[in-house]
């Protein structure tokens, strides 16, 4: 063993299952995710590839988006040429220390004196050999800290792109994709390449230099002695290309049996009460159980075989020694060698076997880290929404909120379309109420209608307008939402309240909480208005957020509404403070109502009756009762 | 620290081999160049080929030895570790079965699973990277300073001393880093905070035209991370060469040293080059030890979390009786069938870190054959009465009983076999429909499923391919809301009970199949009570009697009709919910019952709704 400073194989800094357990709290947003599919197969994560697809194009991209690091990796080659020389010379220099050192001692010996060291008898060459280390320390040292900030930048770069990119990515995207699928590839797969340039990489390049300067240098020192080394060098080779294989499918194996787990330890979390309630705590054990050993066999192998390789290798290179050691001796006996060079042969057997234990593996991390990169340059080519026109339409100043619908066409796959051909008007300051039951599609209209999806047939006008002519940014200026969904983001609660007008004053921002029945609740928090909202910490309820969406609303004062109604998640009396609120926000604004109270319904001056995602029936509350369909249905149906 | 030897004891027998294996593997290791030093040594002084193959021998059967060593080591490691990480899991999540409500929620969901995978995997490496990067530092320093000093006294020492200062910087170096790692953490919990707000929130990040500043916000996340990062690295680049730096002059100065001792007839030549192996063993294993040892301080913190499930003692123990009949010496037919199911005396909780009762004074009873129905505002106690019934919570003054019997005085399970409970969020497992279905009654046959089915007003179930055997996924995610809600209903009216429990069980329903659903619900369930805890009024008008429930207390209690006329709370709650012309309607059930469902459904249509 030598000088090999650099391990790889342990330095795993990331937590695969922990960022699984983050996706549980996201119920929320599948609501979002339209059509249910009831009995289809579960959404299997799927198994992630770590086999790059297509190693050399990505390497390209790799390289290109690295524009302006390039002159960091020419200095780490250079280094790296020149500390390998250095590095390879040590030993060779040090073979001739030691046989200068052992002549001087004969020397002495023959005269019958002792022997020390002193300037002229080895001294010197010993202060040239600290040199040579010293050299190759002061490469090893500069590569080192300029590789610390390459792979990091690169990936600030990389980040940097998929923020960008998450602007431009449709909602369809959002609606397919978990949360936590993305997070982790932004994450986790990037701070697995970082490592992987960081370490594996350079380690890599040096391993390389390393072992075809120690191969030469083999050669050089004695031919027959290096052609034994390279025949155990090549068996070695062989065998840690097979188990490395081999620990691809273990690895892979050993995912599939984590996810298991993970998916059980969720499910059985998450319905604890629904176990301890129906006395199947014996059952739910006994299935954690086999679902831990199933975990606790795969691992032993994936963790047996990952491990075994070194040792493997290293127990061939003691081998070769064996047989290395009785032929120099031969050699040595017969003059053929000195001891200095003897020994200077395993230096460099050590310096080329080390690298061959880690190599395997290196090459097993590389492909991994290729194809992370792989699946974040897939988010990066996703298909983006289209750009916006180059010259848009513009809309009358002020607005008056008028939409209209025009034989729309709709389908989350074009070639199911779920609105076939649906035309409404929305009159200004009209109240629209939409009904239906969960998954009726009220999801889809908003969508339409804040252009979150483009229709596929058909238009929506904007007060005479097309929509689809105008940019995403000016249409939506004059659409307020307030859904159940209450997102607020990381920030004070004046923050969130200005969320859509930063620059509104304070009063304004306590003028719009107290018109949305929230500013007494406010007052109550600890700092008020500069109160920090946490995402995850629950320090407001479901029904306080959604009065704080609402007065975001107020403040942004937009020409049209979208409002979701509270459901059962809020008390009575925050619920009477939402309607109140809703109220106000909605007088003289045209708004649309996700309806699920009689009031709303009966009031409106449209209702839009939503079945599978289209729009069965239309007209004012009298209307429908009178045409005795499915809204006359559902309203009566109320008390029996 | 203890709770990891508790865990390594049952296997005491592979730690040995462990331990056993490694010091034999490393001794073989050490022994390859003292050995070749030997022959070499001999090889010129001596010139005898047939010693030299002897040595050679010796140095193959050390190889080989070193070899199995690894081996074996190696083998252990993996089923030592493997196992302490499954024995670890399991012993988490059993002792999580025995919580009740409140010392689950002490810990919180994302947070026990945190605990039962992502902990014991991080537990799991260290352990692997104990054994194999730091155990093998003790061993070799000391076999290796051993032989040196075997050698000579003074190489000996002198290889004692760098091992010293190698590991003294290693131990200052580790100290340093694993506290900026633990800062490094920090910023990554800072883009994935930043990073799933702007994924969750696209739809009002684009309705207010904020694209452009998430993105900076996100920039600005994963700027600070580089930067740290980086600086992270930087350390590391230092440490390292640091310690390159330290290996090289340990390399001069044995050959100096060693030379003088050659010079004075104190060792031999070829020994110089074992005594440098020695030393560029040892201090490569410290390296290892010094890159794994930052692991240890994440290890500790997560068994800790580990060990605080673990040895967390239950709120709730097991009352001594397994069945209804023991308590009062009463017949067990009797009890079994007694009249009143529950019976709230008096019956108050709080919670342990609350400074104010949840509950005061409850007292009413359900009877067989009668609807119950709870209404009252959210965080009024509603959902813990339930749980009470359950024993998820204990009551902290009065009683509940079951049949009769104080519900402490029975064993979990026992109470549990008699209620059938519908939570408030329904929650299905992976499997099939008629795996959850069968979950509280295992031998129920088909048609009691389809029967159960039917009455939950699921027949959509019908509708799909594979019927009872359509999958489930995880949670039940593959079914809308309303549809998982129904499932959970039918799942408890398959599970044969005498009290059935349905704690807002309807919220995710349309009007028209909360009514169905209610209607059919009726006659099923007319041997056992019913308990319903509900938020709209319109699911509990036909309950015979009504418990309405504000901060804690019983407000009133009575059917629909006597409470329309003698609690104002119970108005209140009306009035919010109904439109005046409704509340009118009703009011005038009140005093004409038989009429209500007729004249409810001709709502007077023009009047507006006058809250």
């Amino acid at each position: 063993m030598t000088m090999e400073k650099h391990d790889t194989t342990h330095m795993s800094a990331e937590q695969p299952i922990s960022a699984a357990a983050n996706q549980v709290a996201e119920g929320a947003t599948s609501q979002m995710l339209e059509p249910a599919r009831p009995g289809a197969p579960d959404p299997e994560p799927e198994q992630e590839l770590e086999v790059p697809r297509d190693p050399k194009a990505t390497l390209r991209r790799l390289w290109s988006v690295s524009t302006g690091e390039h002159w960091r990796f020419a200095v780490v080659l250079v280094c790296i040429v020149c500390y390998t020389v250095s590095h390879i010379a040590a030993p060779a220099y040090s073979a001739h220390v030691i046989d200068l050192l052992w002549g001087n001692i004969q020397e002495a010996f023959a005269r019958g004196e002792s022997f020390s060291i002193g300037w002229d008898t080895g001294g010197r060459e010993l202060l040239i050999f600290v040199g040579i280390w010293t050299l190759a320390w002061a490469f090893y040292t500069i590569q080192n800290f300029t590789m610390a900030s390459f792979a990091e930048r690169l990936n600030l770069k990389l980040r940097r792109l998929i923020a960008e990119k998450l602007n431009r990515l449709p909602l369809k995207f959002y609606d397919a994709h978990k949360p936590g699928d993305v997070m982790s590839r932004a994450t986790n797969d990037l701070d697995k390449v970082s490592e992987v340039l960081q370490r594996g990489l350079l380690s890599m390049l040096i391993a390389v230099g390393s072992v075809i300067g120690a191969a030469i240098m083999m050669v050089r020192l004695n031919l027959v002695l290096a052609l034994v080394f390279f025949v155990f060098a090549a068996i070695s080779v062989v065998m840690t290309r097979l188990v490395a294989k081999k620990t691809l499918v273990l690895a892979a194996e050993q995912q599939r049996a984590v996810g298991i787990l993970t998916g059980h330890v969720e499910e059985a979390y998450s319905g604890r009460i629904v176990i301890k309630a129906f006395n199947q705590e014996q059952a739910s054990s006994h299935r954690i159980h086999e679902a831990t050993q199933r975990l606790a066999d795969t691992m032993r192998k994936t963790d047996f075989v990952t491990n075994v390789v070194a040792p493997m290798v290293r127990c061939l290179v003691r081998f070769a020694q064996v047989v290395l050691a009785l032929l120099g001796c031969g050699f040595l006996m017969q003059g053929q060698l000195t001891v200095g060079t003897l020994q200077a042969f395993f230096q460099y057997v050590n310096t080329a076997a080390e690298p061959l234990t880690q190599f395997s593996l290196t090459m097993n991390q590389l492909q991994s880290a290729l194809a992370a990169v792989e699946r974040v340059f897939g988010i990066l080519d996703e298909p983006e929404i289209d750009p916006d026109p180059a010259e848009p339409a513009q809309v009358v100043r002020p607005v008056r909120g008028r939409i209209a619908f025009e034989h729309v066409r709709f389908g989350y796959d074009p070639d199911r379309p779920l609105m076939k051909d649906v035309s409404f008007v929305a009159e200004p300051g009209q109240k629209v109420a939409i009904v239906g039951a969960t998954g009726a599609g009220k999801t889809t209209l908003i969508n339409l209608l804040m252009r979150f999806y483009e229709i596929d047939g058909g238009r929506i006008t904007l007060d005479g307008v097309d929509t689809h002519a105008m940019t995403r940014a000016d249409l939506r200026r004059n659409f307020g939402m307030v859904l159940q969904d209450a997102w607020l983001r990381e920030g004070t609660i004046a923050e969130n309240i200005a969320y859509g007008c930063p620059d509104a004053t304070k009063e304004e921002i306590v003028q719009a909480a107290k018109t949305a029945q929230v500013d007494f609740f406010v007052r109550t928090m600890p700092h008020g208005y500069e109160t920090e909202l946490a995402n995850d910490a629950e320090n407001i309820s479901q029904g306080q957020r959604q009065l704080l969406t609402i007065a975001r609303v107020l403040l942004a004062n937009p020409a049209i509404l979208i409002l979701d109604e509270a459901t059962s998640s809020v008390d009575t009396r925050t619920e009477k403070a939402i309607v109140t609120a809703m109220e106000r926000l909605t007088q003289g604004r045209t708004s649309f109502v996700i309806a699920h109270r009689l009031s709303t319904i009966v009031d409106s001056d449209l209702i839009l009756v939503m079945d599978h995602g289209t729009i069965i029936e239309q007209g004012t509350h009298e209307q429908l009762l009178a045409a005795g369909g499915v809204y006359a249905d559902l309203y009566n149906s109320q008390f029996a | 620290m203890r709770t990891l030897l508790r865990f390594l004891k049952p296997y005491r027998l592979q730690t040995a081999i462990v331990l056993g294996s490694l010091a034999v593997n490393l001794a073989g290791v050490l022994l390859v160049p003292t050995i070749l030093a030997n022959m070499i040594n001999i090889g010129i002084s001596t010139g005898n080929f047939d010693y030299i193959v002897t040595q050679g021998m010796f140095m193959l059967v050390a190889a080989f030895v070193s070899g199995a060593g690894a081996f074996a080591c190696n083998y252990f490691c993996a089923d030592l570790s493997t196992k302490v990480g499954r024995d670890i899991r399991n012993a988490v999540y059993d002792a999580s079965l025995a919580f009740s409500g409140g010392d689950f929620e002490q810990f919180g969901t994302g947070s026990m699973i945190t605990r039962t995978l992502g902990d014991v995997n991080v537990i799991q490496q260290a352990i692997t990277m104990t054994i194999q990067m730091m155990l093998p530092v003790p061993f070799a320093a000391v076999i290796g300073i051993v032989l040196a000093c075997s050698i000579d006294m003074q190489m000996g020492i002198m290889l004692a001393c760098f091992v010293g200062v190698v590991a003294i910087i290693a131990v200052a170096s580790v100290g340093k880093a694993a506290k900026i790692f633990q800062k490094l953490q920090q910023f990554i919990d800072r883009m994935n905070v930043r990073l799933r707000e702007s994924i969750t929130g696209v739809r009002v990040i684009r309705a207010f035209g904020k694209e452009e500043m998430e993105r900076q916000s996100l920039d600005e996340a994963f700027s600070s991370y580089a930067t740290n990062a980086i600086r992270v690295n930087w350390i590391f680049a230092t440490f390292d060469c640091s310690s390159f730096f330290i290996m090289n002059i340990a390399e001069v100065a044995t050959i100096w040293l060693g030379g003088n001792r050659v010079g004075a007839h104190a060792m031999e030549i070829a020994s110089i080059s074992a005594c440098v192996e020695y030393a560029m063993l040892i201090l490569f294993f410290i390296m290892m030890a010094q890159i794994s040892a930052l692991m240890l301080p994440r290890a500790l913190v997560c068994l800790e979390r580990c060990r605080r499930v673990i040895d967390h003692e239950p709120s709730i123990a097991d009352g001594p009786a397994d069945q209804l009949a023991i308590s009062d010496g009463g017949a067990a037919a009797q009890n079994a069938e007694a009249p009143v199911v529950a019976h709230f005396g008096n019956a108050s909780f709080r919670f342990a870190d609350a400074d104010e009762d949840t509950l005061h004074h409850i007292n009413f009873m359900c009877r067989r054959g009668t609807t119950t129905a709870i209404i009252g505002p959210t965080g009024s106690g509603k959902s813990t009465i339930a749980k009470m019934l359950l024993r998820f919570h204990d009551v902290t003054d009065g009683s509940v009983r079951l049949c009769g019997v104080d519900v402490r005085d029975l064993t979990q399970e026992a109470l549990r076999d008699h209620i059938s409970y519908v939570p408030q969020k329904a929650w299905l497992f992976s499997g099939t429909i008629a795996d959850n279905l069968r979950y509280g009654a295992p031998d129920a046959t088909d048609e009691e499923l389809w029967h159960a089915l039917d009455v939950a007003q699921s027949g959509f179930v019908r509708e799909l391919p594979d019927g009872l055997e359509s999958r489930v996924a995880q949670g039940g995610t593959n079914f809308s809301g309303g549809q998982r809600q129904r499932l959970s209903i039918a799942r408890a009216l398959v599970k044969k009970a005498d009290l059935y429990i349905f704690d807002d069980s309807f919220s995710a329903l349309d009007f028209k199949t909360d009514a169905a659903l209610r209607h059919a619900l009726a006659q099923e369930v007319s041997h056992a009570a019913v308990l319903i805890i509900a938020q709209r009024i319109n699911t509990i008008l036909n309950a015979d009697q009504i418990v309405v429930l504000k901060d804690g207390c019983i407000q009133g209690l009575g059917t629909h009709e006597e409470l329309m006329r003698t609690c104002e709370a119970y108005r209140e709650i009306a009035r919010s919910q109904l439109r005046a012309d409704e509340l009118e309607a009703l009011m005038d059930d009140a005093a004409e019952p038989d009429d209500a469902v007729e004249v409810s459904e001709k709502p007077v249509v023009d009047a507006k709704g006058g809250e």
